[in-house]
């Protein structure tokens, strides 16, 4: 499967709340090929949400493993669907950027533990305690579900947003 | 002007005076009005001042002169000073940071130098300041200088090297100095 061009705010679907995934089948499991696809395509992309793709579902992918902040402190590919937060800890500011609101950054508040309950690509009810930037990629991916951008987060002025490095 | 027929106009300008309500509007209005397209700005209180820097740009070029004058009525009703300067098209590009990011926090007793010390390391390695901010707090009797500044740091220089860099000035200035990286994760 081909990775999907990434859609860019303000596409009106960056805004929607996603709706829960009923049933995993060949469809979802080819959204999820997409969605690993399209995060492998982007350099340095840790993450990619459904509605990134155009896909108005509750699934997202993960994978901070080859991540210089993320490689000793990581779950691997996380394929999560209909995900839950059910427990935060903490609070850390990390300047964030996103595929789909380029040139820009922010620093945004996250909780720097956190619980999660979410479904595998195979429907297995899996639990994870991610910390630190898995935690930090899983929050800005699940935000994503919720119609939600890193803009909708920034918590300081005063250096928070400016240009920022392209992504090529 | 650089009189090249289509390509857009772009100005650097400055706006400062005593703060009040109404600056940012007045301003934005006059810009407004003639068309113009505020690129990039940074709008801040220093003192009792309220201090505007923008980049605009307009489609269609025309002169600094009219720019000013349009500027002139606003500008004498809130006391500003306004100053405009024309950029040339070869000045007309984002330079996009293409290194490490790191946040330098510097606090310590107020004294003369800090921000020069501080700042000529950096130079002195090409390491580019891309923000920065000093503020000057305590008491009369213990004034307390804290400078906030973000550079970007040239292939072969890490965070630690900046580190190590300051440290010396951390014992001789007497003052706290710290270095984190800030470089923003790609989500």
């Amino acid at each position: 499967m081909p990775s999907r061009p990434i859609l860019l705010y303000p596409h009106m679907i960056l805004k929607k709340v996603c709706a829960p995934v009923a049933t995993i089948d060949d469809k979802s499991k080819t959204i999820i090929q997409d969605l690993i696809d399209t995060m492998h395509a982007g350099p340095g992309s840790v993450g990619v949400a459904a509605p990134q793709i155009g896909v108005t579902l509750r699934i997202c992918v993960v994978d901070v493993s080859k991540s210089k902040l993320g490689k000793n402190n990581h779950h691997g590919l996380l394929i999560m669907i209909n995900p839950e937060i059910f427990r935060k800890e903490g609070a850390a500011i990390m300047r964030e950027g996103c595929m789909s609101v380029p040139d820009y950054t922010g620093d945004v508040e996250r909780a720097v533990e956190i619980s999660v309950r979410f479904q595998d690509e195979n429907g297995q009810v899996r639990t994870i305690e991610a910390s630190g930037f898995e935690a930090v990629a899983i929050q800005h991916e699940m935000d994503h579900l919720d119609g939600l951008l890193f803009l909708d987060r920034i918590t300081s002025l005063k250096t928070g947003l400016f240009r920022r490095k392209k992504y090529k | 002007m650089d009189g090249s027929g289509d390509a857009a106009v772009h100005f650097a300008v400055t706006i400062i005076g005593k703060d009040r309500p109404g600056i940012v509007a007045g301003a934005s209005e006059v810009l407004y009005r003639l068309g113009c397209n505020i690129e990039d700005s940074s709008c801040t209180m220093l003192g009792g001042e309220f201090a505007m820097i923008l980049i605009v740009s307009h489609e269609k070029p025309f002169s600094k002169t009219r720019l000013l004058d349009d500027f002139k009525a606003f500008g004498e009703a809130m006391q500003l000073s306004v100053f405009v300067r024309t950029l040339g098209k070869s000045e007309i590009h984002y330079e996009t940071p293409s290194g490490e990011i790191c946040m330098v926090s510097v606090y310590g007793s107020d004294q003369p130098g800090i921000v020069y010390r501080v700042t000529k390391e950096l130079a002195e390695r090409q390491i580019n300041i891309s923000d920065m901010n000093t503020k000057l707090i305590g008491t009369p009797e213990q004034p307390v200088y804290v400078l906030m500044l973000e550079a970007v740091l040239p292939e072969g220089i890490e965070v630690e090297h900046v580190t190590r860099l300051l440290e010396k000035l951390k014992k001789e200035l007497k003052v706290e100095i710290g270095v984190r990286s800030v470089t923003p994760v790609s989500l």
